[in-house]
C-alpha cells in the first residue's frame, strides 16, 4: 500500500498538467490570430507603397520668442522597415529646431510595415525673428527610402485671443429660495489654448458659483483648447428675503486680456415663509389628561409673498384631540402675525409625562411644522379625592372619639 | 372655671365639708351586680378603711370614684367634682395608689415622680422642689436615682405616698397598700398614712386584711357582696356587732375560783375561758378597776389584766356569721 | 352617654415625650436600629460602588443611592420595605398590653389624663421614634453620597428624597398602628408580636403569590393558562389585590417618587404611550400626584387602624 500510493498519485498529476497546458496553448493561439486579422486590414492601404512624412497643418504661425510645435507622422506603407534618419533643413540663423519622439529628442525613426511613428517638431523662434514666412524642409531618409516634408512658420500673423459666451436661457423665474441655474457655452475663438476665468456682476448678497455643464464641482477657471467650446453652468443664489423683482446679473468669462459676457435675469417672484411659535416663544405646555387646554400659538408669515389657503393640522398621539381656531386662513400677508388658539385634549387614558405633537401649517407655496411638547398632568381631582378619603378617615376618628372618647 | 373651683371647695373643705360623697352608687356588669347602692361620705383629714374580702366591690368603688369606670346609677362627688363628668379635675385632686403600685420598673424613682408631676401639670422647677421634699419625707432620697425595679414593695409603696405629696392631693386612695409587706414595712407605711391625715388629706384605704389597717382608720366601711354592711368607728362597730363594747383579758394562776369571782362582778355579762387561767370578760363598762380590786381582795393572783381592743376580724366574722344564720 | 369635660388629648404630649425617651433608651430599639443601619449602609455602599463604575450622566444620580441594587445586596429602599415593619412592630407590639402586664395601666390612668391621650401619645411616640431613626439613616445616606459622589443633590432630588423619607415614616406608621392594634386586642405581648410578625410575613412573602393565584381564580382564562401567561384582567386584578399589602403600596409610591422617569404605576397599554417622549422625567408635583393614591391608601389605612385600636382600647376595662 505504502509504496504504491505515491506512484499512482504522481502518475495522475503528470497527466493532468500536460493536458491543461496544451489547452491553454491552443486558446492563446486563437486570441493572437483574432487580434492580428483586423489590424492588418486597417493599416493596409492598397496601392500605396513607401514611406511618408506628413503633418496636419504644414503652415504654422508663431510669435517671436514662441515655441511652435508641429505634430508629424512617419508612415510606412507596405515596405520593409528600415532606419530612417530625420533631418531639419533650411533653418534660419538663430532658430532652434528639434524633433521629438515620445517626448525626447530623436535622430531617427523606424516605422514597421503599415505602421506609423508619431513625432513632433519643436521650433524655438528667437525673440528677434522678423515677420515673414520661413520655410523648413523636413526629411526622413534611409538606404532605400526617403520622404520629405516642406513646412512654413509664419511670424507676425498670430490671431488675438477671443472668447465668446452665450447663455442658453438668459431669463429664469423663481422664488428667493430656489437656485437659478443658467446654462451657457464658452467658445475659445483664438488659435491657442486659454485658461478662462469666470465671474459674475450681481447685486450685493447674490452668490454665484460655476461648474461644468454636468459636473458638480465648483470651479473658478477652466482651460479651453483653441477653437473648442465648453458647456458651463452658473448657479446664482439670491438672499433669502429678496423682495420680488427682476435682478440683472452679468456672467463674465475672461482670459489673457480678452473678455466675454452675457446678461441674465433673475425674475424673483417672492415667497411666503410661515413660522409657527408657541406661547411666549416656548413650544411646550401642560395639559391635563382628558380635559381641553388652550394654547395660544402665533403663525407668522416671514416671507416676501402672501401665503394663501393656510390650513393647520396636527399629528398628535392616538386618541388625542387637537383643534385649531381658526383652522383655515385664506391669506396671510407678508409680515402678518395671526394668533391661533390650539385646543389640545390629551386622551383621558394618557399617562402623565411628556408627549410630542407635531403641529403643521401648510398653504400654497409654504408650510411649516413645529414639534410641540405637551406635558400631560394628572388631574388634581384625584389628589382632592385622596384628601377627601383621608378626611373621611379622620372624621371616622373624630366620631370614634366623640362616641368612645374621654374615658 | 376649673382652676378656680378647687380653691373654693378647699375653703369649704376646711370647714368640714365631706370631700367624698357617694350616694346610691350602683355598678352592674351585665347581670352581675358589683356594687349595689352604697352611700359613703369622707371628710378632710379622715382615714376611712374600705374593708372586705376580695370581690366585695372595693376596687370597683374606687375606680368609679376616679371616673375610670362608669357607674350604672347613683352620684359621686369628689372635692366638688363629679368623676363622671369631670374626671380630669377629680384625678388632679386625688392620688390613687393601686394594689399593683404600678410604677415603671425601668425608670428611676425620680423619673416616675417627674412623669406623674408633669401629667398633673406642675411646673418643672416647682416639681423638682416638691420631689426633693416628698422623697425626703418618705425616706427615699438616697435611692431616688435608682430604678424602681430594684425597690422592695415597701419602698414602692412609700414612693406612692411621695406621689400623694407631690400632687398635693386632697384625697389619697390606697388600694391594698399593705399587701405583701413585712410587719416593719407595714408599720412604717401606716405611720406615713397617719402623717397624711395630719396634712388634712382624706385617706381612703382598702384592704382585705382587716386588723392590719384597723389601727389607722378613723372609720371603716365593711363591704360584703357589693354593699357596705357596716360603717363607723371600730369601737362603735364592736358595740353594734359584739353587743358589748368592753372586753378584758384576765390571767391568773388560779383557775376555777377566778372564773367564779369574775362572774360575780357587777356589769360583767359573760366570762369565757380561753385557756388554763386565761379568761375573757365582757362587760357593759370598763370593769378593769373593779376586777383588780375584787381579785386582790379575794387574794387571788393577777398575772395579767388588760383591755381587749375590739378586733375587726371578730366583728366581721361575727356579723357575717350572724347574717348567714339569719339567712339559714 | 354623658359628655365629659376636658380635652381628650390632655397630657398627650407628656406621654409621647416619656414614651420616646423609653423607646430611645430601650435595648430593643437599639438592636433594631443597628440592624437597619448595617444593612442599609451595606446597600448604599454597594449602590455607590455601582454608581462609580457607571459614569453615565444622570440628572437624578443621588436618588439612585436609594434605588440601585447590586448583587447580592438589595437596594436601600428594598431593605426599608422589609425592615421598617420590623422596627414598627418592635416599637408597638407591647404598647398597650405591656402597660397592663406591668400593672402600670391603672396608675397611669389615675393621672389627670384620658386614655385617648395615652393611646395617641404612644402612637405619636412610636411615629416620632421611627422618624428619628429614619431621618438619621436618611441623613447618613445623603452624607455618604456627598462624600463619595462629590456632587450636591439638586433641589428636586432633595424634595424627592424628603418625600421618600415621609413615605417611609407613613409606612412605618401603618405598621405601628397594626402592632398597636394587636397589642390592644391581645393581652399577651408574645401573641401580639407573633400575630403582627405573622401579618408582616404574610404580606411580604405569601400575599404576592396569593394575589396572583386569586386573580387567576377570579378571572379564569383557559387560553392564558395554556400559554402560561396572565390575561390583562388577571394582571389588573393581581395588581389591585397586591395593593392590599402595605408593602406593595409603599413600594409603588417609592418607585414613583424616587424614579422620576416613572409615568404610571399601573398597566400601560402601547397606545397610551404612542407619541410619548421616552425617558423624560416627570415634574416633582406630577410624581407626587402619581403616587397620591398610594399615599392616600397608606394614610387612610393608618388612621382607620388607629381608630380601630382606639375603639378597642376605649372599650376595655381598666381592671385587668
Amino acid at each position: 500500500m505504502k509504496t504504491l500510493m505515491p506512484f499512482r498519485f504522481g502518475c495522475t498529476r503528470h497527466g493532468l498538467v500536460r493536458s491543461g497546458f496544451s489547452a491553454a496553448l491552443a486558446a492563446r493561439a486563437a486570441v493572437v490570430l483574432m487580434l492580428l486579422a483586423p489590424m492588418a486590414s486597417a493599416a493596409d492601404a492598397p496601392g500605396m507603397h513607401g514611406v511618408w512624412l506628413t503633418t496636419d497643418y504644414p503652415t504654422r504661425t508663431a510669435r517671436p520668442g514662441d515655441t511652435a510645435n508641429l505634430k508629424l507622422k512617419l508612415q510606412n506603407y507596405n515596405s520593409a522597415p528600415e532606419v530612417l534618419e530625420l533631418r531639419v533643413g533650411g533653418l534660419p540663423a538663430g532658430w532652434k529646431a528639434v524633433i521629438l519622439g515620445a517626448g525626447s529628442p530623436v535622430a531617427s525613426a523606424m516605422p514597421g510595415i503599415n505602421e506609423n511613428v508619431a513625432l513632433q517638431l519643436r521650433v524655438d523662434v528667437p525673440n528677434d525673428a522678423k515677420a515673414g514666412s520661413y520655410r523648413l524642409l523636413l526629411s526622413a531618409g534611409g538606404n532605400s527610402q526617403r520622404a520629405d516634408l516642406p513646412v512654413a512658420i509664419v511670424i507676425g500673423q498670430e490671431l488675438p485671443a477671443k472668447l465668446q459666451l452665450r447663455a442658453k436661457l438668459p431669463s429664469l423665474r423663481g422664488t428667493p429660495k430656489s437656485s437659478f441655474e443658467y446654462q451657457f457655452t464658452v467658445q475659445n475663438e483664438s488659435d491657442k489654448d486659454l485658461i478662462v476665468r469666470f465671474g459674475a456682476d450681481a447685486p450685493p448678497g447674490f452668490q454665484a458659483t460655476f461648474s461644468e455643464g454636468y459636473g458638480s464641482q465648483e470651479i473658478s477657471s477652466i482651460p479651453i483648447e483653441a477653437g473648442q467650446s465648453k458647456d458651463m453652468k452658473a448657479k446664482i443664489q439670491p438672499p433669502e428675503n429678496t423682495p420680488a423683482n427682476d435682478y440683472p446679473v452679468r456672467i463674465n468669462a475672461n482670459a489673457e486680456g480678452t473678455e466675454a459676457g452675457a446678461e441674465v435675469t433673475l425674475q424673483i417672484s417672492g415667497q411666503p415663509t410661515l413660522r409657527l411659535s408657541g406661547p411666549e416663544g416656548r413650544l411646550s405646555g401642560e395639559a391635563q389628561a382628558g380635559s381641553e387646554t388652550q394654547f395660544l400659538l402665533t403663525l407668522a408669515n416671514e416671507g416676501s409673498a402672501p401665503a394663501s389657503n393656510v390650513e393647520l393640522t396636527a399629528n398628535a398621539p392616538a386618541q388625542w384631540k387637537v383643534e385649531f381656531n381658526p383652522k383655515l386662513m385664506p391669506q396671510i400677508a407678508p409680515g402678518q402675525k395671526i394668533e391661533i388658539s390650539a385646543l389640545v385634549t390629551p386622551s383621558s387614558k394618557a399617562v402623565s409625562g411628556d408627549y410630542m405633537a407635531t403641529l403643521r401649517a401648510s398653504g400654497n407655496g409654504a408650510s411649516t411644522s413645529a414639534e410641540f411638547r405637551v406635558t400631560v398632568t394628572t388631574s388634581t381631582l384625584w389628589g382632592i379625592l385622596g384628601i377627601l378619603i383621608i378626611a373621611i378617615a379622620l372624621m371616622v376618628a373624630v366620631g370614634a372619639v366623640s362616641r368612645f372618647g374621654r374615658r | 372655671m376649673s382652676m378656680i373651683e378647687p380653691s373654693s371647695s378647699e375653703s369649704t373643705g376646711a370647714a368640714g365639708e365631706p370631700v367624698i360623697r357617694v350616694r346610691g352608687l350602683r355598678k352592674h356588669y351585665g347581670a352581675k351586680v358589683a356594687v349595689d347602692g352604697i352611700h359613703l361620705s369622707v371628710d378632710a383629714g379622715e382615714i376611712v378603711g374600705l374593708l372586705g374580702p376580695n370581690g366585695a366591690g372595693k376596687t370597683t368603688t374606687i375606680l368609679m370614684l376616679l371616673g375610670l369606670t362608669e357607674a350604672t346609677s347613683g352620684s359621686i362627688e369628689v372635692c366638688g367634682f363629679d368623676p363622671m363628668h369631670n374626671p380630669l379635675e377629680v384625678k388632679r385632686t386625688v392620688a390613687y395608689l393601686p394594689d399593683s403600685v404600678g410604677f415603671y420598673d425601668q425608670l428611676s424613682a425620680r423619673e416616675n415622680l417627674r412623669y406623674i408631676g408633669r401629667l398633673a401639670g406642675i411646673a418643672s422647677n416647682e416639681l423638682e422642689a416638691r420631689m426633693d421634699e416628698a422623697l425626703e419625707r418618705v425616706r427615699l432620697s438616697a435611692v431616688a436615682r435608682n430604678r424602681v425595679g430594684t425597690f422592695s414593695r415597701g419602698m414602692q409603696q412609700r414612693l406612692g405616698i411621695a406621689e400623694v405629696l407631690i400632687k398635693r392631693a386632697r384625697v389619697a386612695i390606697l388600694d391594698e397598700p399593705t399587701n405583701g409587706l413585712d410587719p416593719q414595712s407595714t408599720y412604717e407605711l401606716l405611720e406615713m398614712i397617719r402623717t397624711l391625715k395630719s396634712d388634712g388629706i382624706a385617706v381612703l384605704l382598702s384592704s382585705h386584711i382587716l386588723d392590719r389597717v384597723q389601727a389607722v382608720c378613723d372609720r371603716v366601711a365593711l363591704f360584703h357582696q357589693g354593699r357596705i354592711e357596716l360603717e363607723g368607728s371600730v369601737e362603735s362597730l364592736a358595740a353594734q356587732v359584739l353587743g358589748a363594747s368592753h372586753g378584758v383579758h384576765v390571767q391568773s394562776s388560779a383557775d376555777a375560783p377566778v372564773a367564779q369571782c369574775l362572774t360575780e362582778i357587777a356589769g360583767v355579762k359573760s366570762v369565757v375561758t380561753d385557756g388554763p387561767g386565761l379568761f375573757r370578760v365582757l362587760a357593759e363598762s370598763d370593769v378593769r378597776d373593779l376586777i383588780a380590786r375584787t381579785l386582790v381582795a379575794r387574794d387571788l393572783p393577777v398575772l395579767r389584766l388588760d383591755r381587749i381592743e375590739p378586733s375587726l376580724d371578730e366583728i366581721y366574722r361575727r356579723h357575717f356569721a350572724g347574717a348567714q344564720h339569719e339567712q339559714a | 352617654m354623658n359628655k365629659r369635660a376636658g380635652s381628650p388629648w390632655t397630657g398627650c404630649g407628656i406621654v409621647a415625650v416619656k414614651e420616646i425617651n423609653d423607646h430611645l433608651r430601650s435595648a430593643r430599639m437599639l438592636v433594631l436600629e443597628l440592624l437597619v443601619l448595617l444593612t442599609g449602609i451595606a446597600a448604599v455602599y454597594s449602590a455607590i460602588q455601582g454608581l462609580r463604575t457607571t459614569t453615565g450622566q444622570d440628572a437624578f444620580l443621588f436618588l439612585r443611592l436609594f434605588t440601585d441594587a447590586r448583587n447580592p445586596m438589595p437596594s436601600f429602599a428594598g431593605i426599608l420595605v422589609f425592615l421598617i415593619p420590623l422596627m414598627a412592630i418592635g416599637l408597638g407590639f407591647d404598647g398597650v398590653n405591656g402597660e397592663f402586664n406591668r400593672r402600670t395601666m391603672s396608675r397611669i390612668l389615675a393621672q389627670p389624663i384620658f386614655r385617648d391621650a395615652l393611646l395617641l401619645g404612644k402612637f405619636l411616640a412610636g411615629l416620632a421614634t421611627l422618624s428619628i431613626g429614619l431621618l438619621s439613616l436618611w441623613l447618613l445616606v445623603i452624607g455618604l453620597g456627598l462624600l463619595t459622589l462629590g456632587i450636591p443633590p439638586g433641589g428636586s432630588e432633595v424634595a424627592r428624597a424628603l418625600s421618600f423619607l415621609l413615605l417611609a415614616v407613613l409606612y412605618g406608621g401603618l405598621w405601628l398602628a397594626i402592632a398597636l392594634f394587636m397589642s390592644t386586642v391581645f393581652r399577651s405581648p408574645a401573641t401580639a408580636a407573633l400575630s403582627s410578625l405573622g401579618l408582616w410575613l404574610f404580606f411580604s412573602v405569601l400575599w404576592p403569590m396569593l394575589s396572583q393565584f386569586l386573580a387567576a381564580a377570579i378571572y379564569p382564562n383557559d387560553a392564558a393558562l395554556l400559554l402560561g401567561v396572565q390575561s390583562i384582567e388577571q394582571l389588573q386584578a393581581q395588581q389591585w389585590l397586591s395593593r392590599i399589602s402595605p408593602g406593595a403600596l409603599f413600594e409603588e409610591a417609592m418607585v414613583g417618587v424616587l424614579s422620576p422617569m416613572t409615568r404610571s404605576l399601573g398597566l400601560v397599554f402601547p397606545e397610551q404611550m404612542r407619541g410619548a417622549v421616552n425617558g423624560a422625567p416627570l415634574g416633582f408635583v406630577q410624581s407626587l400626584l402619581l403616587v397620591w393614591p398610594q399615599v392616600t391608601g397608606l394614610v387612610a389605612a393608618m388612621i382607620l387602624l388607629f381608630v380601630g385600636t382606639y375603639v378597642a382600647f376605649q372599650r376595655q376595662e381598666v381592671r385587668a
